[in-house]
């Protein structure tokens, strides 16, 4: 039975139906053996750690070290969103590494189901920045933590600068620029978009959690819906409407200004008058780890100064390892709106702090309804 | 049936002498049906009678913090009552899957009605050919809607290129109007097969009969050709509804804020906003609305069938 022969004979129409039939199954047979063959393959990488992270993470330019270590590279799970995360987790899936961020932290913590980090087993633990890892929460027993940062930055607005008109300064209001309707875009994550609305609508992040800031910051969003052409966590989706220019002016991170502007796009990440939304975001470590060795290389290589400076240079977000910034003088840095202090960065913004489970459950509920229109 | 095995087996007195198992196998007939059965019954008992009790279960209850409160209530079934968002998403589920149910049919008939009275040679090779599209993975199909539909997309930068247009249309993705075209075109395979099915079956003696009897084409296609394939017809319908009503990743990627529907909804609640019970509740009350639909549609389509016949 050849190949070929069936295609001619299916040219020429003379494809019997059983010789059809013994090709199907061939072809079968071929299918179903195929994972085997895989399967055995990749035999090593089910001996990797496996990191749950966002988008975007999952490069071999931030795990130098470690394939240097493994030869292979961890194995990957991505969330849209640190609640998609942590729901996910809290049903059963087991991971060695996650990365939430600091608002996210201590309610994670208190899920019982990470331990906490001894950071002497990293060789990278010196040289992180010591303000990045004294957040509310990071505290846990015998000197050791919670969650090491990783990466911090800012959510603010990309807009394109040849499309996007601005009437005064840059400010959160050109989300909600009415002449653009259909042409804004969003995070469609909770955790992003909610703060952001708290800051539009002037709530201080310390109120965030009365009623009142609720309210407050409902009737931003519902104002903000009908402008909204989509919301969504795939940042690849925000940053292709903005290089098509299907959209002028969306919610991003830091990456998605920084990656657009090396594609020569005419945007800029803005930096509003009203502060951007700031965060720290960090590696927890699961309570049952299957390979914890390999977990904590996973750590020590996203702490590495290899890894810093492809997050600096070519994702445009901050590092947590002081050493990563000596390879920046500070113009490019303050054009990329980073600082070797984080601080400096960090508390110009509004940083995210932590809230409670029920808040946040409440907050994601009404956000949800209000991105269905209600 | 059962009778004549059994007395053939008391007329026989040694027939399995090691094992017992074996004899009342051989006795009893309906033992040996369920065992027959029994693979497809254990699937069906862990697959879905299983999940589906837990389900019904949990939808009774309510959610406290991040764990459950256990107490029967029916509180989540009065919301989805009284809150106005529950109603309009399954409201606009129905819309969306109906339409796309309609176009698939309607567009499908006429491709399954030219294979089963048209084409004379190699019709497996016709068949294979229109589900073809089907060999790709549903995520790959809705994606390549998005490329053809996107703001950059074949169709508009072809209307562009033509000059009949001058900016993009941006009714095409992002809406309601995506997720109707995505889901006609990605079920369509369930669609032509069983219509396929119930044309090919039709005697063609009768329409030459209704010909000789002078009917012409257009009154031969309503009261012999139509009629006799309505099972097609309606298996397709199903087919392609019940699933498409909670489809979830056609909506999430294509529909917008405005395309959302009740699949959506329901993967919220049981990922960001953190509410199995209700998650529970909803796919419920889905259930039970596509099964009053269903049954409506049944009862509607057989009043039609009585009336033409």
């Amino acid at each position: 039975m050849d190949v070929v022969d069936q295609l001619g004979s299916v040219r020429e129409g003379k494809l019997s139906r059983r010789a059809f039939t013994r090709g199907l199954l061939s072809a079968g047979v071929a299918m179903a053996t195929v994972p085997a063959g895989t399967r055995r393959a990749m035999a090593a990488a089910e001996d990797q750690a496996s990191y749950f992270t966002w988008g975007g993470y999952d490069i071999p330019e931030l795990f130098v070290p470690y394939q240097e270590k493994h030869g292979e590279l961890p194995n990957f799970s991505i969330f849209g969103g640190s609640e998609e995360a942590l729901t996910k987790m809290r049903g059963g899936f087991v991971v060695d590494v996650s990365h939430p961020c600091n608002s996210g932290m201590p309610r994670w913590v208190k899920t019982g189901l990470f331990q906490p980090i001894d950071t002497s087993r990293l060789s990278n633990w010196p040289d992180v920045i010591p303000e990045l890892v004294d957040l509310p929460g990071n505290q846990a027993d015998g000197g050791k933590i919670w969650m090491t940062p990783f990466d911090w930055g800012q959510t603010s607005v990309t807009y394109r600068t040849d499309l996007f008109e601005l009437e005064g300064d840059e400010s959160w209001d050109m989300l909600w620029d009415k002449r653009y309707t259909g042409r804004l875009g969003s995070l469609a994550s909770g955790g992003d978009a909610w703060w952001c609305g708290a800051i539009k609508a002037g709530v201080p992040m310390s109120d965030i959690a009365t009623d009142e800031a609720f309210e407050k910051i409902a009737a931003v969003m519902r104002e903000q819906r009908p402008l909204i052409r989509v919301y969504t966590d795939d940042t690849t989706t925000l940053e292709q409407a903005l290089s098509s220019g299907e959209m002028a002016a969306a919610m991003t991170w830091n990456s998605s200004a920084t990656l657009l502007q090396s594609e020569g796009v005419p945007v800029k990440f803005a930096n509003p008058k009203e502060g951007a939304l700031t965060w720290v975001c960090g590696l927890m470590v699961h309570k049952d780890a299957p390979n914890l060795d390999r977990a904590y290389d996973v750590i020590d290589s996203l702490l590495s100064v290899d890894s810093g400076k492809f997050m600096i240079n070519d994702y445009g977000y901050g590092h947590s390892n002081a050493k990563s910034f000596n390879e920046f003088d500070a113009e490019t840095l303050a054009n990329l709106g980073l600082s070797k202090n984080p601080a400096d960065v960090l508390e110009a913004g509004h940083f995210q702090i932590p809230q409670s489970q029920e808040w946040e459950t409440r907050m994601n509920e009404t956000f949800e309804q209000i991105k269905a229109g209600f | 049936m059962a009778e004549t095995s059994l007395s053939q087996a008391k007329a026989d007195p040694t027939p399995y002498k090691g094992s017992r198992l074996g004899g009342l196998l051989h006795r009893n007939e309906t033992l040996r049906g369920y065992l027959l059965m029994s693979p497809t019954m254990v699937i069906m008992t862990v697959g879905i009678l299983v999940p589906f009790i837990i389900l019904l279960v949990m939808s009774f209850w309510t959610r406290e913090g991040f764990g459950f409160d256990t107490t029967l209530t029916t509180t989540n079934y009065q919301r989805v009552w009284t809150e106005p968002i529950f109603g309009a998403l399954l409201s606009r589920s129905f819309w969306i899957s109906g339409v796309a149910t309609v176009a698939t049919v309607l567009l499908c008939y006429p491709m399954a009605y030219y294979v089963a009275f048209h084409v004379h040679r190699n019709k497996m090779m016709w068949i294979i050919l229109m589900t073809l599209p089907f060999w790709t993975s549903y995520l790959l199909r809705v994606f390549a809607w998005k490329v053809i539909l996107g703001y950059e997309g074949v169709i508009n930068s072809g209307l562009m290129s033509l000059g009949l247009i001058e900016a993009p249309l941006e009714f095409l993705l992002y809406s309601q109007t995506a997720v109707i075209i995505t889901l006609a075109h990605a079920w369509a395979a369930f669609a032509i097969l069983p219509l396929y099915v119930s044309l090919e079956k039709i005697d063609k003696s009768l329409l030459e009969a209704a010909t000789d009897l002078g009917d012409g084409p257009v009154t031969r296609f309503l009261r012999i050709t139509l009629p006799l394939s309505m099972p097609g017809v309606i298996a397709a319908s199903f087919l392609i509804f019940i699933p498409t009503t909670g489809d979830y990743i056609t909506p999430a990627l294509l529909g917008g804020p405005d395309g959302a529907m009740i699949g959506n909804f329901i993967q919220l609640q049981f990922g960001a906003v953190n509410n199995w019970p209700m998650g529970a509740t909803l796919s419920i009350v889905l259930m039970l609305w596509i099964s009053a639909i269903a049954l409506v549609f049944l009862f509607v389509t057989r009043k039609a069938q009585e009336k033409i016949a």
